[in-house]
């Protein structure tokens, strides 16, 4: 079980603080820990079209790490272009994980795209910075992460992490898109893939986690990370259907696991959940944990899937044991 | 190379094919069987919409290509369900035998938004010998990548010396300012190889030079090996006005290679190109190159991309 300390929230783009663009949303915050700030990558946008469409772009706040609730700099630009005309990217990146090794920065993402029969569909794409992290280039043009027979579409919400010189991508994988009052609402699971490169992907193939909720159950955002000689997974759930409705949309949920293929889910030991009132009230999702000097920090989303900003969390025990970094 | 051109050899119009009365007949490929050449096409219906939805059928001939022997009198292969890559259409539809298997490698069509649609290329099995098929998965098996970010399409599948080589097609890039008022897109002929048939490695760049300019489409690759040369066929465009304009539609190009690594292409070489008048005078397209009872045949399509069926020509040697 973990103990987990809110410390309350760092960012929410309607009380200002952000760059003129992010408008609305801070989503799927994920962390690079620079020398004298972190800076949080996280997804925002623009206020929607006269259709009501959104746009997710990409960006970031640093945070000093004398006060981790003080902005010390902003993107003031989204950091990751779109892509082009008929481009898996083409309306959308969101959401994004950033990792660097070495000096080098990578941001695997999620991109979107608009079809006729169901709202959208989403692919994994790769981009690289070559100014420590500021702004972002794309590979190629197309995914890194390509549908395949038993993943047909919606492959989203990565996150990437290096263990033992190997790469892991854990994601979501649509299986079925549900018509729900006329319209389509995708089924996800979360699966994920190994790498030599963090380019060239093989596809595990399995969905990894059992379902709770229902089996329409939604699940994404697997943040894995190591701590006291196991691999934590905190993810995303909710149910399918009516899912802006309190009490059906996303909380953070739990699994362990030795060897990063079989997993054993257990929720009641993810430790966060919603508070009674406030930004963090009726949803937490999108978990993101991270280390700083000797602490074990988690920044997540509230409510309305993150439209109200993220917050952080402290790490307190393991077990009843003290954490140790 | 010298062909001799036999006539168009199916009209759509003649019979009713199992989605609805017969519009289109496009992309016709064969496969050989003991006593018939049995060719899957692609036909239309509209939706509810009044779009287009292709589906797959076939029509069996006699082994000459004289005669039809009989039609599909059933669905040969469902399109896909909601949000799958064929959900809007399969065409075409390459099979290909491989010991006692039988390969299908299929076009999925999904509509979009921004551009008209995006394609991916399946695969799917027969367990009655061609006459309908399974798909592996709900997905595709070759989709857009890093480097072919959309339009994956046109799977032509051989096999030389216990390797599968598949020709298809990538999109480059979507043209917007086109005179006919929405994107079009680009797309080139490229190479993958396999051991099984099922994983593909890509090389991801147009292996065929262009003869147009560089919008040039390319489509349909189907190649044959014949008296010691692998020769490719395919058809290729304008990338606006391909619709309306006669000297901008597709015709029949060529490239030959003998280590299928490096093409030449040489379209004058093609032996093979429009009618002074009829069904094909006016746009050639969607060859399909292969053998038969000893002979060398091409199937392909004539005006308006097969509305009005398809036709086959012989090999003179």
């Amino acid at each position: 079980m973990f103990q987990w300390t809110k410390l309350g929230q760092v960012f929410e783009p309607a009380k200002g603080g952000g760059a003129p663009w992010m408008e609305e949303y801070a989503q799927a915050p994920s962390v690079v820990v620079f020398d004298r700030f972190i800076r949080v990558y996280f997804s925002s946008r623009r206020r929607p079209d006269e259709r009501g469409q959104y746009v997710s772009r990409l960006g970031f706040i640093d945070l000093s790490r004398d006060d981790l609730f003080r902005i010390a700099g902003v993107s003031r630009e989204p950091i990751l272009p779109l892509g082009e005309r008929g481009t898996f990217d083409e309306f959308g990146t969101y959401p994004a994980s950033v990792i660097k090794m070495d000096d080098d920065f990578r941001v695997y993402y999620a991109g979107f795209t608009r079809c006729e029969s169901v709202p959208f569909n989403a692919a994994i794409g790769v981009a690289v910075s070559r100014d420590d992290g500021t702004t972002f280039g794309k590979v190629g043009p197309g995914p890194v992460l390509p549908y395949s027979p038993d993943e047909p579409f919606v492959l989203g919400s990565p996150k990437v992490r290096c263990f033992n010189g190997v790469w892991y991508l854990w994601y979501c994988s649509g299986s079925k898109w549900v018509f729900n009052d006329g319209k389509p609402q995708p089924v996800y699971k979360i699966r994920m893939a190994r790498s030599a490169d963090g380019l060239h992907w093989t596809k595990h193939g399995e969905d990894l986690l059992e379902n709770v909720l229902e089996s329409d159950e939604c699940q994404a955002s697997a943040d894995v990370f190591s701590l006291h000689g196991k691999y934590h997974m905190l993810f995303s759930y909710r149910y399918n259907l009516g899912y802006r409705i309190a009490g059906r949309g996303y909380r953070i949920g739990y699994a362990y696991s030795d060897d990063l293929y079989h997993w054993t889910r257990d929720d009641s030991q993810a430790g966060i959940s919603t508070s009674p009132t406030g930004w963090d009230s009726e949803s937490v999702s999108y978990a993101h944990v991270f280390r700083l000097n000797s602490r074990v920090l988690m920044l997540y989303q509230g409510n309305e899937i993150g439209r109200r900003g993220f917050g952080m969390a402290q790490l307190e025990s393991v077990d009843g044991e003290t954490v140790i970094v | 190379m010298n062909w001799t051109k036999l006539g168009k050899i199916f009209d759509p119009g003649d019979y009713i094919l199992v989605a609805g009365p017969g519009q289109y007949a496009q992309s016709p490929q064969v496969l050989v069987l003991a006593d018939r050449a049995r060719v899957y096409f692609s036909t239309r219906t509209r939706d509810v919409m009044g779009k287009y939805l292709s589906h797959i059928s076939f029509a069996d001939f006699d082994l000459t290509f004289r005669r039809v022997k009989t039609i599909a009198k059933s669905t040969v292969i469902p399109l896909g369900g909601l949000g799958c890559f064929d959900e809007h259409g399969i065409f075409p539809m390459n099979v290909v035998r491989h010991g006692e298997d039988l390969f299908a490698y299929t076009t999925g069509w999904n509509r979009k938004v921004s551009v008209s649609a995006d394609t991916a290329i399946g695969l799917a099995y027969t367990r009655d010998g061609g006459m309908t098929f399974e798909k592996v998965g709900t997905g595709p098996i070759l989709a857009a990548s890093v480097h072919e970010p959309f339009l994956i399409a046109d799977a032509s599948v051989a096999i030389f010396e216990g390797v599968f080589h598949m020709w298809y097609i990538y999109g480059l890039r979507w043209l917007d300012n086109c005179p006919e008022g929405e994107s079009q897109r680009v797309y080139k002929i490229a190479h993958a190889i396999s051991s099984d048939g099922v994983s593909w490695t890509r090389e991801s760049m147009p292996i065929i030079p262009d003869r147009l300019n560089p919008d040039e489409c390319q489509a349909l690759p189907s190649v044959i090996e014949y008296n010691g040369t692998y020769h490719m066929y395919f058809c290729y465009r304008e990338a606006t006005g391909f619709r309306n304009d006669r000297t901008r539609g597709y015709r029949i190009g060529y490239a030959y290679s003998t280590d299928l690594k490096t093409w030449n292409r040489d379209d004058a070489q093609a032996g093979i190109d429009l009618s002074d008048s009829g069904w094909d005078s006016e746009m050639m397209c969607y060859p399909h190159v292969f053998y038969c009872g000893g002979e060398v045949f091409m199937l392909y399509n004539g005006n308006e991309f097969g509305r009005h069926g398809f036709g086959i020509a012989r090999l003179s040697r």
